[in-house]
């Protein structure tokens, strides 16, 4: 729905045109948000009403959350998940910014091959690395420890990719000022890249983040005797005898998406900047 | 105090040679200016003495000290960039003690020492202001309060007036003469603009295709041309160059070609009328030549001028000759068209095949289709080697007994 010939055609056509797409638009996002409404609409109904499709939870109750919290432990799994989502992004984020650095910095043999490979482990499916890296992690005996769920995920072939987009449009100039100035390579980037780079950097942060929070199945490959992060905690709610709680399941999910949204609506603008913009000017 | 010398450099990048080969020796305080069209080679050459591109062959000398595998930092050398390249992030202060930090100097003397800068730059009230917030002419300033902050041996410097609007340029060139004048220190600066060169150099490299085409004074570049290349290069419009030949008619030396009649000046004792022919380039300044009417001199050609193509017969080479006494250098032809400058006319004039601009006095009075004589003091013409492009100079015969030797030679 792009409105580059408005001006030409000052008259109804484009009219209809604007009204259609933002209906369209309207449409698409009520799509996106109504799921979401109905979670957090389920979890606060009154235990008995969760079946119901009344539009508007009413009358309100929090009995779901209360359950919720004295059945799992939530504020435990709370601290560790986000312990696993802060770490493993700030990992990949570090494993992303060096890799990148070194790319749009050097010339060196190999480099594309080594790109290529960079690039290829982020198209490998999970499903083709999950079995390598938990023979591994059972041999180095990390199978039910938070580490174990962080340590082989520290490399992201995306971060690698979108932050060399970032640093290759970095102008080369400033590169070289540093050096002229006498700075070396590593105070180079900690001096003029990251400061330079802070809002792909921030975008790629919160990418990573809420990929590394909303990891299910690693997770639960990973810690299959505790359910020691909230993504599985909600699944003590589901069970194949009792049916599903639809009430506690909903409000620690509710729960669990809550961190996200507080970050994502602080930190709103760096991810649009972010990846609309790239590199400085 | 840095004398920079560069002993037979290259840079190749893949089969491009970047830099060929070039020799330079820049004696302390030399505003040496690199000179040449876009993509000679100029900005690498900058690069490899700064120490941002290492030489595929080759030396880089600071001060004696062979530096060619010298990191950057370790030259004593600053630059500033055409991009300015100031650090976007930081405020002007901070981008001014950007080097000094990294030197880990003292806070005090880092303050007082980017106090110091401002001042001479006039930045004091810039201070506070980030990059983003200033004028490209502040932030030229600041480019060069960034370079100076450190009192470097040299200052290398990119093209850093190309950015600028041209009164701008006009008062930065004059501050960046000050600057050099007044720290003595060198400078080796590029530029693909001929007047920054003119005005500001003590010395200067032409280069062509990665070539030093000739290295000299302004006034040694712009008034002996090493080659046709450099003849072309300098001046605006640059010198006239046409194709022509050397031959001696009696027993003298004359360049000519269709509609032109150049006597050389030299003798060339006739042995038995004997011709001397040797293709040349034929060079001539547009403020060297002078217009007039076609009716005043000598045999009239036919009908009013002819304008374009077939050349008016009365200028074939041997009709110049009965001017008698004064040899004067002729070139026939007419009128093309005709530029008003403001202070003066450039009249670009058709002669035989070539194009010939005239620098003259307005108003010239002169229209356009009109045939016209075109004369010049033959000191004043340049011979050019047709195949080498090199300055052709007159040797005197040192054994007379061999009169074929008495062709002028190419250096
Ligand atoms: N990193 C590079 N890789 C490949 N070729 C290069 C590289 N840098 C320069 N060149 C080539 O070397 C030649 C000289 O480039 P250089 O930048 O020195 O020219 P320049 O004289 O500074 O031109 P300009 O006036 O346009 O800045 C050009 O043909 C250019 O394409
Ligand atoms: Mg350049």
């Amino acid at each position: 729905m792009t409105n580059f010939d408005a001006p030409e055609t000052p008259g109804g056509r484009s009219r209809t045109r604007v009204v259609v797409g933002h209906l369209t638009l309207a449409l698409l996002g009520l799509a996106c948000v109504f799921p979401i409404y109905w979670l957090y609409a389920t979890s606060l109904r009154r235990p008995n009403d969760v079946y119901e499709v009344s539009p508007l939870p009413w009358p309100l109750s929090v009995d779901s959350y209360r359950t919720a919290i004295d059945e799992v432990d939530v504020l435990r799994l709370l601290l560790n998940t986000t312990v696993v989502a802060v770490l493993t992004a700030l990992g990949q984020l570090l494993t992303s910014l060096l890799a990148a650095y070194a790319f749009a910095a050097w010339n060196f043999p190999l480099k594309r091959v080594l790109y290529l490979a960079f690039v290829g482990s982020w198209l490998v499916p999970f499903q083709v690395a999950m079995l390598p890296n938990y023979v591994l992690l059972h041999q180095l005996g990390l199978l039910n420890t938070l580490s174990g769920v962080i340590v082989p995920n520290i490399v992201s072939g995306l971060g690698v990719l979108l932050l060399r987009q970032h640093l290759d449009s970095f102008p080369k100039e400033l590169l070289e000022a540093a050096r002229m100035d006498g700075r070396s390579s590593w105070s180079t980037l900690w001096m003029v890249v990251v400061p330079n780079l802070r809002a792909a950097l921030a975008a790629l942060g919160i990418l990573l983040l809420v990929n590394a929070w909303n990891e299910y199945f690693w997770p639960a490959l990973v810690l299959q005797r505790h359910n020691d992060v909230l993504q599985l905690g909600i699944r003590s709610f589901m069970s194949a005898t009792e049916g599903d709680d639809w009430g506690p399941l909903t409000a620690t999910a509710g729960l669990a998406c809550l961190p996200i949204f507080i970050i994502y609506l602080l930190l709103q603008r760096h991810v649009v900047s972010g990846f609309v913009r790239s590199g400085l000017r | 105090m840095s004398r920079i010398t560069v002993e037979n450099v290259t840079r190749r990048y893949g089969d491009v040679r970047a830099v060929d080969g070039v020799s330079l020796d820049v004696a302390h305080g030399d505003f040496l200016v690199l000179l040449g069209p876009s993509g000679c080679g100029k900005s690498t050459l900058l690069r490899m003495i700064a120490g941002l591109v290492s030489p595929s062959d080759g030396r880089v000398l600071v001060d004696g000290n062979d530096v060619t595998e010298a990191p950057a930092r370790d030259r004593d050398l600053a630059m500033v960039f055409q991009s300015y390249a100031l650090y976007p992030h930081l405020t002007v202060e901070r981008n001014i003690g950007f080097p000094l930090r990294a030197r880990k100097q003292r806070k005090a003397d880092i303050r007082r020492r980017v106090a110091e800068v401002a001042d001479i730059l006039d930045l004091g009230a810039l201070l506070d202001r980030r990059p983003r917030a200033l004028s490209g002419g502040q932030r030229q300033r600041v480019a060069l309060g960034r370079a100076l902050v450190r009192d470097p041996g040299a200052f290398l410097m990119d093209e850093p007036l190309s950015n600028l609007d041209a009164q701008l340029r006009t008062a930065t060139r004059t501050e960046i003469t000050e600057l050099h004048r007044r720290l003595g220190r060198t400078f080796v600066y590029v530029t693909h603009d001929q007047v920054e060169a003119m005005t500001m150099a003590t010395s200067v490299a032409v280069l062509n295709r990665g070539r030093l085409e000739q290295l000299g004074t302004p006034t040694e570049v712009y008034d002996t041309p090493a080659s046709a290349f450099v003849a072309g290069f300098l001046g605006s419009p640059p010198m006239n160059l046409l194709d022509a030949e050397i031959v001696s008619r009696d027993g003298r030396l004359h360049a000519v070609a269709e509609g032109v009649d150049v006597p050389l000046g030299l003798d060339h004792p006739s042995h038995e009328g004997e011709q001397v022919r040797r293709p040349a380039i034929l060079g001539v300044r547009p403020e060297h030549l002078s217009l007039r009417p076609a009716a005043d001199a000598g045999p009239a050609p036919e009908a009013g001028g002819v304008p374009n193509g077939s050349a008016p017969n009365g200028s074939a080479p041997n009709g110049g000759a009965p001017n008698g006494g004064a040899p004067a250098a002729t070139l026939r032809g007419s009128v093309r068209s005709i530029e008003n400058l403001g202070s003066e006319e450039i009249a670009h004039c058709r002669v035989g095949a070539a194009e010939v601009a005239v620098r003259a006095r307005r108003p010239a009075g002169f229209t356009v289709g009109e045939a016209v004589v075109l004369t010049v003091r033959p000191e004043h013409t340049h011979l050019f080697d047709r195949e080498s492009g090199r300055r052709l100079v007159w040797q005197p015969d040192r054994d007379p007994q061999v009169p074929a030797a008495r062709v002028p030679v190419a250096t």
